[in-house]
């Protein structure tokens, strides 16, 4: 009986014009969105070819332990065509160096604004999709029992002997038939123009993440369907019916994120970041008086140096330096400068780090408030599990973060075991026993032989066999699955709980 | 058979819309309520139905409690409506097929459907024809024939005449009149106090939510049903209700 009222409603809804509209909209829309996004998506990929050959090129180039600062680039993930989520807002390479540990990746992230809180209106698959599909779900269902009750069909088919959960099931049944079709139809598209992409390959765990993220939006379009469906049962009129359910459309879909944002920005304060920049200066300031008016004295005094020149050097604020053919007094300088210096510099890292971290953890509290609030909207609930699936999310960023710190504490690790802090080749790449002393140096800078050596340019690259090198790791589908499970059971419990409501409204039903 | 034990209904709102209706309409017999609107002459096949639930008595259909066992009750007897306004997007087949299957009757072919739609009198070319383009008078016609299709001992009908013309109505007693000497029971409500003289074998005046008034066919030669039910309308405005 059930199946027979779904297939009626399901016949009677795809010879309709909304049908019909809704199926045009999928069509003009989604591949619309879905190009855009693979375009998108094929810069990022190229962005990312170019920095990771350059970030390679530049590493292997290195001749001095102090230029050994690795460029991490994250690659882009083929998902984010289907959920951007905050990708949009952060960058994709990090530069390791000792003197700071990376809070953000280089590029659009900035510390001044939280990146983390997702917007709502990015032209992406999923908030297309959850526009589309819930305001179709709405369409469908907001007269699922004022049309019949308007037209009399009601009472006649009430009148033949089935009972009101038959028919209030073979209603949602056949309202859910009617949408199934055109949401595999936006799935399958999108797939489709994705596989005939070239240069894209969706790939292994990635498909049981889409297979994951479509059984989401089937759920996704349930809550809708039974919340037009309770609005119709709780109404006579299909006027007032469409009414409530286009403000509830419109109270979910885009007041409730967009509100959940404002509140954890307005609820959850984040210190300025003036006051940040300004402690963190600070913090540079008093190691640059210490490395400057401390170390450098008393090293220079130690070697009673009295003439401190370089013949060939580059140099950088970030502790880089590389020199040659310059004199072994200013070498042994140099050497034990950087020696006490560098631990100094990762010892001050850690205090900057300290401040940034607590400004980040106001950006983390501020987007679990958001979080939270966001549960309130199915459509803010789907893009949060779709984005966890698609491994663009806060999450997922802050993971890979935290991979880079830990690699840069590796990398460290790695320096002091090897001790190349205390090393020559940490500022110099010329053979040690071609050091020269002062006076040697100026003979043979007056003879006008220079050897080769006495040029950076010249002198061998590091070997880098043995060096610590990032590992990109990303989560398994076991892993995305346990973070989005409680919110996709969250919103099964809410649709339970409405069908449960709705029962109970529609065998109160005035059918009359 | 229907049957009306004390049946009555009152509203959330304290109105008294059936007050202790007593009925019986045996096998073969045809019972037209008459009365204004507000009668409670909906509201009494409301109570058979189900729709609503009686305030107090019972409603029986077949000898079981319409209220108590709503689907088994349900299972012995045919509608028709007011308005019947089926699905338009339908043809009269696919709302045959819909409703006979709702009804419980799942084995009927294309050809069974057209021979009782040509029973009730629908043109040939009009049943694969979609409803929306279809009369008030035709419309009624596929009502009635889901009525028949059933096959169901009690048939309700809900002010089946408004709204039809004079040729469409008497059709539609044609029909009526088949049935009844098939044996149902039928339970009319109309305002239409011809219709009802030409076809009731009993006909009651409702007025207030009660019955107050039911002739037989024989009294009826004798009295004139028009006056009577004028003179209780009379009584309706004279009251100002």
């Amino acid at each position: 009986m059930i199946w027979h009222i779904a297939k009626k409603d399901f016949l009677l809804n795809i010879i309709s014009a909304r049908f019909m509209v809704g199926c045009a909209l999928c069509l003009l829309i989604i591949p619309f969105t879905i190009l855009t996004n693979i375009e998108d998506y094929k810069n990022q990929v190229r962005l990312y070819e170019i920095d990771r050959t350059t970030a390679e090129t530049r590493l292997k180039e290195t001749k001095v332990y102090s230029g050994l600062r690795p460029v991490i680039v994250r690659p882009p993930n083929p998902l984010t065509i289907f959920c951007n989520g905050i990708n949009g807002n952060v960058g994709n390479k990090v530069k390791i160096n000792f003197g700071d540990i990376p809070a953000l990746t280089e590029g659009k992230a900035s510390l001044r604004d939280n990146p983390f809180l997702n917007s709502f209106f990015s032209i992406d698959f999923i908030n297309i999709l959850s526009i589309l599909i819930s305001l179709l779900a709405l369409i469908f269902s907001y007269d699922l029992f004022t049309r019949e009750r308007e037209e009399g069909t009601m009472k006649l088919s009430l009148s033949k002997g089935i009972s009101r959960t038959q028919f209030l099931l073979g209603k949602i049944s056949g309202v859910l038939l009617t949408l199934l079709p055109i949401l595999i139809l936006c799935y399958l598209l999108s797939i489709l123009i994705i596989v005939l992409s070239k240069g894209i390959s969706i790939g292994g765990e990635n498909w049981i993440n889409l297979l994951l993220i479509f059984g989401f939006s089937i759920i996704f379009m349930l809550l809708f369907v039974l919340m037009g469906a309770f609005i119709s049962s709780r109404t006579k009129h299909s006027s007032t019916s469409i009414v409530v359910n286009l403000l509830c459309w419109i109270w979910f879909i885009f007041l409730v994120p967009n509100l959940a944002t404002f509140i954890s920005e307005s609820y959850v304060r984040v210190q300025l970041y003036d006051n940040v920049e300004y402690a963190v200066k600070e913090l540079n300031q008093e190691y640059n008086n210490i490395f400057h008016n401390e170390i450098g004295p008393e090293i220079d005094k130690e070697l009673n140096m009295t003439n401190r020149s370089w013949w060939n050097m580059n140099g950088g604020y970030d502790g880089y330096m590389e020199t040659s053919g310059t004199a072994k007094e200013v070498m042994e300088y140099e050497r034990r400068l950087k020696a006490q210096g560098e631990p100094l510099r990762i010892d001050y890292a850690d205090k900057k780090w300290a401040i940034v971290k607590d400004h980040m953890d106001g950006f983390s509290r501020q987007n679990r408030l958001q979080n939270i609030l966001l549960c309130l909207s199915p459509s803010g609930l789907f893009e949060m599990v779709s984005a966890a699936l698609c491994r663009s999310n806060e999450k997922a960023f802050l993971d890979f973060m935290e991979d880079v710190r830990e690699y840069r504490e590796t990398l460290i690790r790695h320096f002091e075991l090897n001790m190349w802090f205390e090393s020559y080749r940490y500022i110099t790449a010329q053979p040690v026993d071609q050091f020269v002393s002062y006076e040697e140096q100026r003979a043979i800078a007056q003879s006008g032989n220079i050897p080769d050596c006495w040029s950076n340019n010249n002198n061998p690259v590091l070997d880098l066999e043995g060096v610590p090198m990032f590992d990109y790791k990303t989560e398994g589908v076991l892993s995305s699955l346990n973070q989005v499970l409680i919110k996709m059971i969250l919103l099964l419990v809410v649709c339970i709980l409405l069908s449960f409501l709705i029962l109970w409204s529609f065998n109160q039903y005035d059918v009359r | 058979m229907l049957q009306a034990i004390d049946l009555s209904k009152r509203y959330e709102d304290g109105i008294l819309a059936l007050d202790a209706l007593n009925l019986e309409i045996k096998e073969g017999e045809v019972f037209c309520l008459l009365g204004a609107n507000g009668a409670g002459k909906t509201t009494t096949i409301n109570l058979f139905l189900d729709f609503i639930e009686p305030s107090g008595g019972q409603a029986m259909i077949n000898g079981i409690d319409a209220t108590k066992d709503p689907l088994e009750a349900k299972k012995h007897v045919s509608f028709v409506s007011e308005n019947v306004m089926l699905y338009g997007n339908f043809t009269a087949r696919q709302n045959l097929d819909f409703f006979a299957k709702l009804g419980g009757k799942r084995n009927l072919s294309k050809e069974d459907y057209y021979m009782h739609m040509r029973e009730v009198g629908l043109q040939e070319e009009a049943f694969e024809k979609k409803l929306k383009t279809f009369s008030k008078g035709m419309r009624q016609k596929v009502g009635l024939t889901i009525a028949i299709i059933k096959d169901a001992p009690n048939i309700l009908l809900d002010e089946p005449t408004t709204g039809l013309d004079p040729k469409a109505a008497s059709e539609l007693l044609q029909i009526l009149f088949q049935q009844k000497k098939l044996g149902k029971s039928i339970l009319m409500c109309t305002h239409d106090i011809f219709r009802a003289k030409a076809i009731a074998d009993r006909v009651g005046i409702m007025k207030e939510g009660r019955l107050v008034m039911v002739r037989t066919r024989e009294e009826l030669l004798e009295d004139d049903l028009e006056k009577i039910y004028m003179a209780y309308m009379q009584e309706m405005i004279i009251t100002g209700q």
